[in-house]
């Protein structure tokens, strides 16, 4: 602790233009939390010797050992930014010229199968820290997570990483190192400004370095710099301000020796590797750095020279030193990474009062003139308390959680009596509400928790006490007419399954209790029971997967586990129009039902997960909407009577009937036995997807009590069956995308093992000399194991990262047929869920006039 | 229910093939095998005037001929009858049918699922049906393990006449065979003190402490149904054989009781979430019914959830899902019947246990699994105390529909804002509704709808002509492939 107690950071907290809340995002690999190790280091948590090799954000033994990190981990840091420095500042600041500023840092996994963690991380923080691997230039995670820094406002820079890997290892030349920087540049611009148009109420987000925007250094060997430090040294040389020199230091900006003059091209006489201005005076002393250091011997007294020339004060220990040990710490002394990028997040990336004034409308559910709203617009600490919880944190006291989040409103203080609101609270209604006291609130800073009195807004804190209110996030108001904050929305799905039971049904309680944890400690993780009994786990991937069994048994549940082997779920759907106008009597054959079935348009269906087309919307908004895009008839999609399952999913009922009497009032037994019928599919029990059920005609007995609940219900269920069976049924599996970064050489291997596994290949390029991606689709249940496969077939070159993709349907054959793979597939699912081996037949479910 | 059928037509009922031993029992074994003498016995000592015999649907054609017994060797002031058909199982003794007719005693002929009658005096007649004893005794030694010693015999009620013949012979084989008896109506005294009793299912036998019931292997006489898969539950820990004397076949019954256990939890994870429960009396007749169903609705009371009762005689798919405001059903029944597959009902139905573990936090699951509700009552061998009030500090998720869920009545109610959502359509079904009037309100249609002034006037139009089963006006589909 050597600069940084909690009664500093409280008092800062108050300096709302003086925060900096940030999360470290990137690919797996690309040195995320070694970064941040040095940026802690700056901070005085852990000593800075030991930068580049803790990793003081993985906090779990698991993340140590496995070196990757799967949990996001915030915290506090405190940096100094030098007076004269303010002025580089051009968002508004604070009165008094204040200079002392709190970063609250997320480090966030890179894996795709926690990008979740990342999602949460981002919600609660205004800027992002992008990290690129130099070596190996924007990847395909790079680019998910942008993308959503970018959709939720989220400002970015960008850090140029692992310069010692290029220099040690690669020997790189000067220009070329240019050219790797300037293209994965440009690809992050190109990104950005995909997802975002240049009339961004963010202003200006695509990273430059010649506005500091941009990074390059090494995390692990803990040097950093920006454009800005170098032309600190050499504007005094120039006699040119700051601002001009860092204009000069990239780009096609060439210095030609003999003239003292600088020239926008390259001339004939110079040859850019020694006159481009970024070449000739970063890259060159630093490549004299390295030369010089690792070619020295134990009492070489040259670097010890070089040192003094740069004005690196060693000590006489490490002027000891030799190698590349002489070499980290000259490099950590000359140009420390703290400095460096605090210096850039803290000029670049935006305060809490300047972020939210443009997150709030995607931020906040209810009206924008309401005082939550306005509270969150002016960052007012004195305003209603709104406060997001994005995770939830274990506590060594098993069972219970921090609740993580950040205050966007108000302040929230300890022993506040706050409404704690579910994601399905509704304002006026009385469901996922809850009125409670705050036990404490607190500081996470990595591995410590300290209890700090209160937090006032733009800050980002922990809560006790309101853990066991929140499924896994929520909205914390202390106005009693507040709407939600927005839920969350994943880039991954929960596809991939696994079955887990205990070995003795006595401890089917510590079992469930078990889930229960585990889903909380988890943003994404799905743990259900089915009807059939079965705990499922679902998760986004495989290494998702393994790392929640091993959390549940070691630490949730703590017993002993059957696990299945990773399974996907599967949907039922139908190709075609039913062949028949199917009818359903009801017991007392006094009610009919006359309905079809037939296919969704797979784009609207996507329009539904999205959210794009939804039952909320208002209903002739979303019939225009339907009938232009997708052909419907308008004045049946003005009377769509539901979406199913879940009252939300992708398949439709429409009433087509002209002329009905008493419709209406058995609408709700159908849309009962709608929904019953789509969760519930009739070939194996799975969800049905991308199905319009149409009502035709309905029959219906004259007296209320023989056409109630009892005998509609269980009809229309039938007649959906009926409809699904008559209409070519089939089932959907979830599809990959995989990208996969392999060596030109080694892509043979890759196409026969995404042969074996029925991938379909749809891009291949070359993105460097020698380097390509190749982009294909992979059915998630070939997917198990299809890391090790590949790793094997091209000797351990390729990298391959899934993603869910979409639904598609399972090819092979009829799903009824049992002799086909669907068929075989539906009889695997019926046999694990109990039901009768065969799929029903239409007899069961059809009637005759 | 064994099929969807058995929510589409009831024509089912009607048409339903009395399966099993039909065979009519001739004439001269009819004092055997109903026990004519017993009956005489019990009634003249006794002394009861009315007496009626119920039959299930399987022996009903020998009625006539066992009353005409009955009649012959009886005085005349005794006045016999059967009983027609029973509104509930007839494994049940179906006392308010007895009742009706005034009856002093009733006889219950047949499979039994030897519940205690409320308090009529009731004798039961298990009938007899042949068992090929060296056949079975043989069957089932080619299948136990060699080196079993401990066995429960256990058998159904038909074949209780034979029992001890068989238990006797498997004594010869397996040194430590216990035989179980029936013990309905009344509880035997146990005498000897070194030996724990198990009473369960009707069935009591004696074990020596120093050995645990999971020790035991049971060995079943009888076909599969219900009284087995109750056994099973009720003995999680044990390993099953069973002997079906009308096939001649011993097998090993491989039901992973596991699973069937996790199947039930997933209904006990349905009773926390629910708001609505619907109490389904689905038995007049079996002792201290009128004492759990006041139990289940205290409990569920102060649990903060609503009841309401229900009593629809043979329960259906159809009869349930007409109360559609309901989240699950507790059915109080015999032990046999109340184990309800309940897979192709609207809602679930579950056991009074299931009920007390998902509202009682006094009671832990402990995977064995009690049948008969009367256990669970004070001085039951599971009754555990009804806590005076439950509150809603402890909240937990529920797994099923992933919100969270609060047990106990609220002590404070929360201040509700008063901006006004727009209502949707959509979520008619899909909110929950607190009670069944706040579920009327959600509904799309509520009632009547008079549209004064807005429905124009028009002259009467003809209807639909022809039966039910099918309208002329209608239009022909055609509904094969």
């Amino acid at each position: 602790m050597v600069n940084f107690t909690v009664d500093e950071i409280r008092a800062i907290m108050d300096k709302k233009f003086n925060i900096r809340n940030m999360s470290v995002i990137a690919h797996v690999d690309h040195g995320k939390s070694t970064l941040t190790d040095s940026l802690v280091s700056k901070a005085g948590i852990i000593a800075s010797a030991k930068a580049g090799e803790t990793r003081f954000t993985d906090t779990r033994k698991d993340e140590q050992e496995r070196c990757i990190t799967i949990k996001s981990t915030a915290i506090s840091l405190y940096y100094e930014l030098a007076k004269e420095d303010l002025k580089f500042i051009k968002q508004p600041q604070g009165p008094d010229g204040e200079n002392h500023f709190l970063i609250n840092l997320i480090d966030s996994p890179g894996h795709v199968d926690f990008s979740s963690e990342v999602t949460a991380a981002l919600r609660v923080t205004d800027g992002a820290l992008v990290v690129v691997d130099c070596v190996s230039g924007v990847s395909v995670q790079t680019e998910t997570v942008l993308r959503q820094a970018i959709a939720e406002r989220i400002k970015p820079v960008l850090f140029m990483n692992k310069m010692d890997l290029a220099l040690l290892t690669l020997q790189v030349d000067k220009e070329d190192l240019y050219q790797i920087f300037q293209r994965a540049i440009e690809n992050t611009n190109v990104i950005i400004a995909t997802y975002e148009g240049s009339d961004s109420p963010m202003g200006v987000i695509s990273v430059d370095p010649q506005n500091g925007t941009v990074g390059f250094g090494s995390g692990l060997h803990g040097w950093a710099f920006t454009l800005k430090d170098f032309a600190k040294m050499y504007c005094s040389k120039f006699k040119i301000e700051e601002e001009k020199m860092m204009k000069r230091l990239w780009g096609d900006n060439f210095f030609n020796e003999k003239e003292k003059k600088w020239y926008k091209q390259c001339n004939n006489d110079m040859n850019p590797v020694d006159t481009r201005g970024f070449n000739k005076y970063i890259l060159d002393p630093i490549y004299k750095v390295f030369d010089i250091c690792t070619n020295s011997d134990a009492g070489d007294q040259k670097p010890i020279k070089f040192a003094e020339k740069l004005g690196v004060k060693l000590t006489a220990d490490e002027k000891e030193l030799y190698g590349k040990a002489l070499l980290k710490v000259m490099m950590r002394k000359w140009l420390p990474a703290g400095d460096a990028l605090l210096q850039m997040i803290v000029i670049h990336l935006p305060s809490p009062v300047t972020a939210q004034k443009y997150r709030t409308e995607l931020l906040y559910e209810g009206p924008l003139d309401d005082p939550c709203a306005v509270g969150t617009k002016n960052c007012d600490p004195q305003g209603e308390l709104m406060m997001y919880i994005s995770k939830m944190v274990p506590t060594s006291d098993k069972g219970r959680f921090y609740a993580f989040g950040r205050v966007f409103s108000g302040t929230v203080a300890t022993g506040q009596k706050v409404r704690i609101m579910g994601p399905n609270y509704k304002p006026g209604k009385k469901e996922d509400l809850f009125e409670k006291s705050i036990q404490r609130t607190i500081l996470m800073m990595g591995r410590y928790i300290e209890p700090i009195p209160d937090v006032p807004c733009g800050n980002i804190c922990g809560l006790v006490g309101v853990d066991q209110f929140l499924m896994k996030g929520g909205t914390i108001s202390t106005y009693k007419e507040a709407h939600n904050m927005k839920v969350m929305k994943f880039s991954v799905s929960p596809v991939v399954r696994v079955a887990v039971e205990c070995k003795n049904p006595s401890e089917l309680p510590k079992l469930v209790e078990g889930l229960k944890r585990l889903s909380k400690s988890d943003p994404m993780v799905q743990c259900t029971i089915e009807e059939s009994g079965e705990h499922i786990i679902a998760g986004a991937g495989e290494l998702h997967l393994e790392i929640c069994l091993k959390d549940l048994e070691e630490d949730h549940a703590g017993i002993p586990l059957k696990k299945s082997d990773p399974v996907v779920s599967y949907r039922e759907t139908v190709t075609s129009e039913s062949a028949i106008m199917c009818l359903s009597k009801s017991p007392n054959k006094h009610n009919r039902l006359f309905m079809k079935a037939k296919p969704l348009d797979e784009k609207l269906q996507a329009d539904i997960d999205n959210g794009d087309v939804t039952a909320r919307q208002e209903m002739k908004e979303r019939a225009r909407y339907l009938a232009d895009t997708y052909d419907f008839d308008v004045s049946e999609a003005r009377k769509i009577w539901c979406f199913g399952p879940e009252g939300t999913g992708p398949n439709l009922l429409i009433d087509v009937t002209k002329g009905v009497q008493y419709l209406n009032e058995i609408k709700d037994s159908v849309v009962a036995g709608f929904q019953w019928a789509t969760k519930e599919g009739v070939l194996c029990d799975e969800n049905v997807r991308g199905v319009r059920f149409d009502i035709h005609d309905v029959t219906l007995h004259a007296d209320a009590i023989h056409r109630g609940g009892g005998q509609i219900i269980p009809t229309a269920r039938r007649v959906l069956y009926a409809c699904m069976l008559t209409a070519e049924p089939a089932l959907m599996e979830p599809i990959y995308l995989v990208e996969i970064r392999v060596p030109t050489a080694a892509q043979g291997g890759c196409f026969s093992v995404l042969n074996r596994r029925r991938g379909v290949v749809n891009e291949n390029f070359e993105f460097i000399v020698g380097q390509s991606i190749l982009k294909a689709y992979l059915p998630v249940n070939e997917s198990f194991g299809f890391t090790g496969d590949l790793r094997a077939d091209t000797g351990g070159q390729a990298f391959p990262q899934c993603v869910f993709d979409h639904w598609q349907v399972l090819p092979g054959g009829n799903p009824l047929d049992p002799s086909t793979k669907s068929g075989i597939i539906v009889a695997d699912t019926r046999k694990r869920k109990g039901l009768k081996d065969q799929v029903q037949g239409l007899d069961h479910f059809l009637d005759k006039l | 229910m064994e099929s969807t059928s058995a929510f589409y037509t009831d024509s089912e009922v009607i048409n339903r093939k009395i399966s099993g031993s039909s065979l009519r029992t001739n004439d001269g074994s009819i004092e055997e095998v109903y026990e004519i003498q017993t009956c005489l016995s019990w009634i003249g000592d006794n002394d009861f005037s009315r007496v009626a015999l119920q039959f299930p649907d399987e022996l009903m054609h020998d009625a006539v001929n066992v009353t005409q017994c009955l009649v012959k060797s009886l005085p005349s002031k005794h006045n016999i009858f059967i009983l027609g058909d029973t509104s509930y199982g007839s494994c049940c003794v179906d006392e308010v049918a007895a009742k009706h007719y005034n009856a002093d005693a009733i006889i219950h002929f047949g499979r039994s699922c030897l519940s205690q009658p409320v308090k009529m005096p009731a004798l039961f007649v298990y009938g007899r049906l042949p068992l090929d004893v060296s056949d079975c005794v043989q069957q089932l030694s080619d299948i136990l393990p060699k080196d079993l010693t401990n066995i429960v015999l256990l058998y159904d009620t038909i074949y209780a006449y034979c029992c001890d013949e068989v238990a006797e012979k498997l004594h010869e084989k397996y040194s430590n065979t216990v035989a179980s008896r029936l013990t309905s109506g009344c509880n035997v005294e146990s005498s000897v003190t070194d030996c724990v009793q198990v009473s369960k299912c009707g069935r009591t036998f004696s074990i020596p402490s120093s050995l645990d019931i999971s020790d035991y292997t049971m060995v079943y006489i009888g076909d599969e149904g219900l009284t087995l898969t109750n056994l099973i539950y009720s003995f999680p820990s044990c390993n099953f054989y069973s002997y079906n004397p009308a096939t001649c076949v011993a097998r090993r019954e491989n039901y992973n009781v596991n699973k069937m256990l996790m199947k039930r939890y997933y209904l006990i994870e349905k009773a926390k979430d629910a708001r609505i429960v619907g109490i389904l009396v689905g038995t007049l007749g079996v002792a201290n019914y009128l004492e759990i169903l006041d139990r289940l609705k205290t409990l569920i009371k102060k649990a903060g959830k609503k009841s309401y009762v229900f009593i629809v005689g043979k329960i259906n798919v159809a009869k349930l899902a007409n109360f559609m405001e309901i989240d699950v059903f507790v059915l109080i029944a015999c032990a046999e019947n109340t184990l309800l597959d309940s897979s192709e009902y609207y809602k679930p139905v579950l056991t009074p246990y299931e009920m007390e573990i998902a509202c009682n936090p006094e009671r832990q699951w402990t995977g064995e699994y009690p049948t008969n509700f009367s256990d669970l009552l004070e001085g039951g061998s599971y009754y555990k105390p009804i806590p005076d009030s439950i509150l809603t500090e402890e909240t937990d998720v529920s797994l099923i529909t992933g919100k969270i869920r609060t047990l106990g009545q609220s002590d404070h109610t929360v201040e509700t804002g008063t901006a006004v959502v727009l209502r949707s359509d959509a979520m008619a079904v899909a909110t929950q509704a607190e009670n069944a009037g706040e579920f009327l309100e959600l509904r799309s249609w509520q009632g009547l709808e008079q549209k004064l002034g807005e429905t124009p006037v028009t002259k009467a139009v003809e209807g639909q002509k022809g039966i039910a089963m099918g309208y002329c006006d209608e239009p022909h589909i055609n509904t094969q492939q």
